[in-house]
């Protein structure tokens, strides 16, 4: 496997979507090419800074209001399944 | 040794099984709605907010998403994947406001292009980057502005993937494109974002002399 080949199956390698031969063969590249090895390690670098994030949530009022709204359309739907 | 392996948002709510929650929500169970309101209604909101960039359409979307979904909740069988069915009606209903508010516009079709494959070009080593500046505000703004700055279908693909914890397979039913769509996409988003985030880290090594 070369660089080139390397770099096209990244993303299914990250996600353990590659057959055992193409996991093989990615992983003796990897075990002799620093370039790629540092390829591969930062791109699941970024995907851990990405889930660190702050994650937005609905503003206070907003949810509040939703959840009033969503709880009395929920229960009031229909009587209970028995 | 994947990094994606999350799937919370599917499995469980809370400590309730989703077919647990389907049996106590067709019960019309008071706290079976809590649980449901409180796994899904953030997440859904910022799915909205991802497209439609407006809070008070977003909160719309959440509504009428979770109003669809008691209209459908006697027809859901034990087993169907309550997460997957709620994001696809929240985009999809994003995207009719969206569609509503520039018509002409084409938007997430399935054409993914042709253009020749991004290159990793910026090799710089900076996994053993200090941990402060990982972490940092600057570092998280940087990536945050790169995601804004991506196409949109592969901003979506990539927050289904890599935030929700969504498997190639759910991300393609929800968006309506197909498996190999949402590898391609991924795959790009995750290259270019890579590149942004080595771009930052090279310029502050240098700035702090450790390249």
């Amino acid at each position: 496997m070369k660089c080139e080949d390397l770099v096209a199956y990244l993303s299914e390698y990250i996600d353990n979507d590659l057959n055992e031969a193409l996991t093989a063969e990615a992983q003796l590249h990897l075990a002799t090419c620093h370039n790629c090895r540092v390829v591969l390690d930062t791109t699941q670098k970024m995907i851990l800074i990405y889930r660190r994030q702050q994650r937005q949530a609905i503003p206070a009022a907003r949810r509040q209001r939703l959840f009033t709204q969503l709880q009395s359309a929920f229960l009031n739907k229909s009587e209970p399944t028995p | 040794m994947s990094v994606t392996a999350s799937s919370s948002a599917r499995q469980s709510v809370g400590n309730m099984a989703e077919a647990d929650l389907l049996t106590a929500l067709k019960q019309r169970s008071p706290q079976a709605f809590s649980a449901l309101f409180d796994t899904w209604s953030d997440k859904l909101f910022r799915l909205a907010t991802g497209i439609l960039e407006d809070d008070a359409e977003a909160e719309g979307v959440v509504q009428e998403t979770f109003l669809k979904f008691f209209e459908k909740l006697e027809q859901f069988e034990p087993r169907a994947k309550v997460s997957t069915w709620l994001y696809r009606v929240a985009y999809n209903a994003s995207i009719d406001k969206i569609r509503k508010r520039r018509p002409a516009q084409m938007w997430l079709g399935n054409d993914d292009g042709d253009g020749a494959e991004f290159f990793p070009g910026n090799l710089a080593d900076w996994r053993y980057a200090p941990e402060a500046w990982l972490s940092s505000l600057e570092a998280q703004r940087e990536l945050t502005r790169a995601i804004s700055a991506l196409p949109e279908k592969q901003r979506l693909v990539f927050r289904l993937r890599e935030l929700d914890g969504f498997s190639t397979a759910e991300t393609a039913e929800i968006l309506g494109i197909s498996v190999g769509s949402v590898k391609v996409r991924l795959h790009r988003a995750r290259l270019l974002l890579r590149e942004t985030l080595a771009d930052y880290f090279s310029e502050r090594m240098k700035r702090e002399q450790l390249l």
